[in-house]
C-alpha cells in the first residue's frame, strides 16, 4: 500500500501497525510473540490493559473520596448504599463499555 | 526504587493536549510499568542469564555466547525475558493508545491553537512539495501509528501532540518538565569544554517538536537559530509550542535534512539528539555530508545517541537492543553498529577533526552552564556523543 495514501486516511482508533503483516500472519499487527502460544500473548496484553485500568480508577476514586472527605461531605457508608438513577446509570453504561473496549484492545 | 515524575508536572504550554484526570492516571500507570521493567523485570533477566542460561548455552555450544545474536538466541525461551519483554511491549502499546485517545479528543482544539501561532510568523516556513523519505513515511516508529508525517486531519498536529505528552510518561519526566535534558546536556557539554565557543548560526537537524533546540536559545540569545525536521504536523506543533514559551525567533524548516535548502558553509553548529537511530542507512553519511556542506571553518557538528554496541558485553548489547527487535526502531540496531566517528571522518571532516565524547544533563530547573560533575544519585539522562570540527575546507579531507 502507498504509505502517503495510508497516513492521510489512518483514523484516531484504528490499531494498524503493519496493515500487510497482519494480513498474512493473521496476528495483530506488528505484535512479536513472546510465547509458544499467541492467545498466551494476547492474554498478557489484555492482564496488562487491565492493570494498568483498575490503577486509574482506584487513583480517581481515591481522588474523589479525598475530596469528599476535605470537605466532609460524604462518609463511608453512603457510598456503599448508593443507587445511580436512570441517567447516571445509562452513563454508567457508556462508561462500562468503553472500559471493554479499552482493555480488550488485545484481542481486536 | 525510584519512582517516575507524575505526568501532572510536565511543563504547561498551549499546545499541551489537556489531559483529564483518568488520562493522567493512565500516564502515570505507563510511567510506573516502565520503572517496573526497568528496576525490578531487568535485573531478572540478567540474574536469569547468569545464573542458568549462560551455563545452559555453554554446556550445549562448548562455549559463552559470541554476540548478541548468540545471547539472544539463548535467551529466547527464558521465562524472565518473556515477562521482560512482554510487560515492556506491552507498555509501549498501552501508551501509545492513551496518547491517541487523548489527542483524538484534543486534535481540532490543537489545529486551531497552533494555527492562531502561525498567523503572520515568518518563523515556519513548511514544503507541501518536500518529498518525504520512505523510511520515514513507512514506519510507525516506536509504534506510533502513522510515524511524523501521519496527518488525519488537513494541518494535523495530533501525532505531534501524542508525542509531546505520551514522551514525558514514556520517561517517567526524566527529560525535566520541557523533555529537553539532550538540549541541557548538549549546552553543558560546550560551556564545559569550549567555553569560548560563540555560534552565530545553529541548525538542528531532525529537530522534532524543538524540544532540545530552545535549550539552545537560552545561552545563544544572538545566533539564528534553524530547526529543520521533514514531518510538516512536528513542525507545526513545535513552532507553536516554541512561540507559546516565549521563543519567538526560533526557525523551524521543513526540509530533509540529507539536502536541506540552507547555503553552504553558513552554520557554526549542526548538530542531531536522537535522530541517527531513526534515520536509514543510506540517509546516515548524507546527513554527515550536510553537515559539513553547511558548516564554515571553525564549526561543529555534534550527534547525541545512545552509546554504540562496541566495547559493551554481548549480554548488555542484547539487552540495549531491545528496541530494535520490538519496539519499532528498524535503525536502531544498525546505527549502534556503526562506526559514526569514521562516518563523519569520510565525510569530509577527515579523521583528525573527529572526536567522541559522553554529556550528561543538569538537572532540571538548574542553569545549562552549572557545574556537571554534581552528584546526580545515577538519575540524569546521559548520552554519547559524536562529533568534529570543521577545518578550513579542504584542508581536512584525509578521509
Ligand atoms: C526521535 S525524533 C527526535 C526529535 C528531536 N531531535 C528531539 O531530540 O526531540 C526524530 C526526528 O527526526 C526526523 N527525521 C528523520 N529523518 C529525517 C530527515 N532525513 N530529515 C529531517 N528530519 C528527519 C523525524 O521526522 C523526527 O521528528
Amino acid at each position: 500500500m502507498d504509505s502517503m495514501e495510508m497516513n492521510h486516511s489512518l483514523p484516531f482508533d484504528a490499531d494498524p501497525i503493519q496493515p500487510a503483516a497482519a494480513a498474512a500472519t493473521g496476528r495483530r499487527p506488528d505484535s512479536p510473540q513472546f510465547t509458544d502460544d499467541p492467545m498466551l500473548d494476547r492474554l498478557y496484553g489484555v492482564t496488562l490493559a487491565l492493570i494498568t485500568e483498575l490503577a486509574v480508577t482506584r487513583t480517581r476514586l481515591d481522588t474523589v473520596e479525598k475530596l469528599l472527605a476535605r470537605r466532609e461531605l460524604v462518609a463511608g457508608e453512603e457510598i456503599e448504599g448508593f443507587t445511580p438513577d436512570d441517567s447516571e446509570a445509562a452513563a454508567r453504561s457508556r462508561l462500562q463499555a468503553e472500559y471493554l473496549d479499552r482493555v480488550l484492545r488485545s484481542l481486536d | 526504587m525510584i519512582y517516575p515524575a507524575p505526568w501532572h508536572t510536565i511543563g504547561r504550554h498551549a499546545l499541551l493536549p489537556a489531559a483529564q484526570h483518568d488520562e493522567m492516571a493512565r500516564f502515570d500507570m505507563v510511567a510506573h510499568l516502565n520503572a517496573h521493567v526497568a528496576q525490578r523485570l531487568a535485573p531478572k533477566v540478567r540474574e536469569a542469564y547468569e545464573s542458568r542460561v549462560l551455563n545452559a548455552w555453554r554446556m550445549r555450544q562448548g562455549h559463552e555466547p559470541a554476540d548478541r545474536h548468540e545471547v539472544a538466541a539463548a535467551m529466547k525461551q527464558d521465562p524472565a525475558y518473556r515477562a521482560f519483554s512482554l510487560v515492556r511491549r506491552n507498555t509501549m502499546e498501552i501508551r501509545q493508545h492513551a496518547g491517541r485517545t487523548l489527542v483524538a479528543r484534543e486534535a481540532e482544539r490543537l489545529r486551531a491553537v497552533a494555527q492562531a501561532a502561525t498567523e503572520g510568523a515568518a518563523t515556519l516556513r513548511l514544503d507541501p512539495k518536500l518529498n518525504l523519505p520512505r523510511y520515514v513515511t513507512a514506519v510507525d516508529t516506536h509504534l506510533m501509528q502513522g510515524g511524523y508525517t501521519a496527518e488525519r486531519i488537513p494541518a494535523d498536529v495530533s501525532n505531534a501532540a501524542n508525542y509531546d505528552a505520551g514522551m514525558y510518561a514514556t520517561i517517567g519526566g526524566s527529560g525535566g518538565p520541557w523533555n529537553d535534558a539532550a538540549g541541557r546536556a548538549l549546552v553543558a557539554w560546550l560551556k564545559r569544554h569550549h567555553p569560548r565557543f560563540s555560534p552565530q548560526c545553529i541548525v538542528d537537524l531532525g529537530c522534532g517538536l524543538g524540544h532540545n533546540t530552545l535549550p539552545l536559545r537560552e545561552v545563544f540569545p544572538d545566533a539564528a537559530i534553524i530547526a529543520v525536521d521533514v514531518a510538516a504536523p512536528m513542525l507545526r506543533y513545535g513552532h507553536a509550542r516554541a512561540r507559546a514559551r516565549g521563543f519567538d525567533d526560533v526557525q523551524f524548516l521543513q526540509a530533509d535534512a540529507t539536502a536541506t535548502p540552507l547555503a553552504d558553509s553558513s552554520a557554526d553548529l549542526v548538530f542531531t539528539t536522537m535522530v541517527l537511530h531513526e534515520t536509514s542507512r543510506q540517509a546516515l553519511p548524507k546527513i554527515f555530508a550536510e553537515a559539513h556542506r553547511l558548516l564554515r571553518a571553525g564549526g561543529l557538528t555534534l550527534h547525541l545517541e545512545q552509546p554504540p554496541y562496541r566495547g559493551l558485553s554481548a549480554f548488555e548489547q542484547f539487552m540495549r537492543d531491545w528496541d530494535g527487535r520490538f519496539n519499532n526502531e528498524p535503525f536502531w540496531s544498525a546505527l549502534h553498529e556503526t562506526d559514526c566517528a569514521a562516518l563523519l571522518a569520510k565525510s569530509g571532516f577527515g579523521s583528525a577533526n573527529v572526536f567522541e565524547s559522553r554529556c550528561t544533563a543538569p538537572p532540571a530547573g538548574q542553569s545549562a552552564d552549572g557545574d556537571e560533575q554534581q552528584e546526580d544519585f545515577g538519575r540524569a539522562p546521559a548520552w554519547y556523543a559524536v562529533g568534529a570540527w570543521q577545518a578550513a575546507k579542504g584542508i581536512a579531507a584525509d578521509g
